[in-house]
């Protein structure tokens, strides 16, 4: 991923911040924008008018995989070689025995897919991340918007809008 | 815990936190000595005991084949409760004392749960054998791992527990390595950049993130009461007695969050006073840790009261007189030190200014990790000495080789414990931020 070239708008409220992004979100000439933010406030989900993650997906996906496989593994070593209990005849498979083994690899492939999907819809590992200002993760909230300038009207209103610095962003 | 006087703003957290790590107490650097001594004394003993045989250095012996071994296999599985249930039940319930303490809690049950992980390959002697019953892998016979053992349960509970909690310890992380990375240069920048995956902190990071780690925390849940459950059933499902009833799970899931809870307070303490996080971690997240001890103790008191309820009112004559021992019997002292620290101390936190006395509070919680300990001597040791046959009956007596291996496993634990105190951030910076009053503008906004 190449960086990208805009302008940066940096907020020091929270308030200042949805504020901000509510009055732009719907503008023309904001459709490519980004938020920073060092902490998850809901306030800038509401503003954003985000809608469910699809990380929900790769839970339920893990953890079913799971409970097929770990109640799969059981049943197919109890194919493979019977184990003879209380005089029951070999191909009598009993499930409750194996719940905990179903259970355990329900919740590891569903924790281990979450996590694979946090990462995938996150967009990272990326090594080439581009860091716009150093303070978005201590105190500080931003906004950037693409292939723009200091002088365009997006940096006008972001200035209005409570900013407390615009900056030009260089991409490479 | 919505009320806490915050001396420091949102803007105090990264400095306030990482500058300390930084430069820490000089205590700090005798501990992680100490720690180490304990490592290499505890290191030449296993390797003794994989040269000679367990037997020489063991108390182990007929009818007594898990002692101290598995004591301390499931007093540190224990400890490792605490800091999950903080992090996913306490996050589910969106109290917000936790987002102080969760990072440390994390940090102490990874640590704990690889330290009980140990146990059972020092306690079988052949080490190299071991893959045959930790795995599903078939041996020369071709038989497989029985998968209706109790102990099968043990291994895939504790593995599920361990990678779980590395998973979501190690994502909460993210951002604040990525607070790290913006903060330092040159080699340590490019560590922490790489560790943190090139996190940027965009809304729609933050929007995944917190599905991800809700999700997480929802798996997590039933994981925490599930692993000391599994644990409870390496006893539970035999017919020993002392060890075959069925009030064994919560039994140990309530033992096990109080010696977690009692083990949080113990570490917090000397950490908050070497990296000086007064401020971050005050006297009320403190005290909301007491509270949590408190209750479990009355929940663990209740538990061996209605033990003894229960053997008497069965009327098997093997159960309660495996009971009376424990009372009375040669290993009473076990059983009273458990009683008293586990149950009797604990009562002074019914009065708040013992709840916020600093040093009251941790000799209590130094008690109760101690009680805790001998919870699992007593439940293993005095219901394996005695059994049906009375001719087999006999005697037990920790070794040397026991007794240092539990040394070295405190060792062990404070060891990485202490490393990564330096070089993480101890409190979980972006939750830290999350509690902190909010950084509007208009002190009212209406969002």
């Amino acid at each position: 991923m190449s960086t990208q070239s805009g302008v940066l708008a940096v907020y020091k409220y929270l308030d200042d911040l949805t504020h901000a992004m509510e009055k732009v979100r719907s503008k023309a000439g904001f459709e490519d924008y980004e938020v920073f933010s060092p902490t998850s406030y809901h306030e800038i989900e509401h503003a954003a008018g985000f809608t469910d993650s699809p990380v929900k997906w790769f839970t339920l996906t893990g953890a079913l995989t799971g409970m097929f496989t770990g109640f799969g593994l059981c049943l197919a070593t109890d194919y493979d070689w019977p184990l003879v209990v209380g005089g029951k005849t070999a191909g009598i498979y009993s499930l409750p025995a194996y719940v905990v083994i179903g259970f355990e690899l329900t919740i590891l492939l569903g924790a281990i897919c979450t996590i694979i999907g946090m990462l995938v819809c996150c967009k990272i590992p990326n090594p080439k991340t581009q860091i716009l200002d150093t303070r978005f993760t201590d105190d500080r909230f931003g906004i950037f918007v693409p292939n723009v300038g200091t002088d365009s009207e997006q940096a006008k209103v972001l200035r209005e809008l409570g900013a407390e610095e615009i900056h030009a962003v260089k991409g490479a | 815990m919505s009320d806490t006087v915050w001396k420091k703003s949102m803007a105090d957290v990264n400095d306030g936190i990482l500058v300390a790590t930084e430069k820490p107490h000089p205590t700090y650097f005798l501990t992680w000595a100490l720690s180490i001594v304990m490592v290499l004394a505890g290191f030449g003993m296993w390797g003794y005991m994989i040269l000679h045989g367990i037997g020489p250095v063991a108390g182990l012996t007929s009818p007594v084949y898990w002692g101290v071994f598995i004591t301390d296999f499931v007093f540190w599985v224990g400890i490792g409760h605490a800091g999950t249930l903080i992090s996913a039940i306490l996050f589910l319930f969106r109290a917000k004392w936790r987002n102080a303490v969760n990072r440390s809690a994390e940090a102490m049950t990874i640590f704990a749960v690889i330290t009980a992980g140990l146990f059972p390959l020092i306690h079988v002697g052949r080490v190299w054998l071991a893959a045959y019953w930790m795995v599903p892998l078939p041996n020369t016979n071709n038989l497989w791992v029985n998968f209706r053992s109790p102990l099968v349960w043990d291994v895939f509970a504790i593995s599920t527990y361990l990678t779980v909690s590395l998973l979501f310890w190690y994502m909460g992380l993210v951002p604040d390595l990525a607070t790290q990375r913006d903060r330092t240069k040159g080699i340590r920048r490019l560590l922490y950049g790489f560790m943190s995956f090139g996190w940027r902190g965009t809304a729609k990071q933050w929007l995944h993130y917190e599905a991800g780690y809700g999700f997480l925390a929802a798996l997590a849940t039933p994981l925490v009461l599930s692993v000391h459950s599994i644990v409870s059933w390496d006893f539970a499902m035999s017919i020993q007695p002392g060890w075959h009833t069925t009030i064994f799970p919560p039994y140990f899931v309530a033992g096990a969050i109080l010696s977690g809870c009692a083990m949080v307070y113990t570490l917090l303490i000397p950490i908050r006073y070497m990296f000086k996080l007064e401020d971050f971690i005050t006297e009320d997240h403190l005290e909301a840790c007491i509270k949590l001890t408190l209750l479990t103790s009355t929940i663990v008191a209740y538990a061996y009261g209605m033990e003894f309820f229960v053997a008497w009112y069965s009327g098997n004559e093997y159960e309660w007189a495996i009971f009376e021992k424990r009372a009375i019997g040669p290993y009473s002292f076990y059983f009273w030190t458990m009683t008293i620290c586990n149950c009797v101390f604990p009562l002074v936190f019914w009065a708040k200014r013992f709840r916020r006395s600093i040093p009251v509070a941790f000799v209590v919680c130094f008690l109760v990790n101690i009680g805790m300990w001998f919870e699992r001597y007593n439940i293993i040791v005095s219901s394996l000495v005695e059994d049906f046959v009375p001719g087999s009956w006999g005697h037990y007596q920790p070794g040397i080789g026991e007794i240092v291996m539990t040394f070295f496993s405190f060792g062990w634990f404070f060891f990485w414990f202490l490393i990564f105190c330096r070089y993480f951030p101890l409190v979980s910076l972006s939750e830290l931020k999350l509690i902190m009053p909010k950084p509007n503008r208009h002190k009212h906004s209406s969002h």
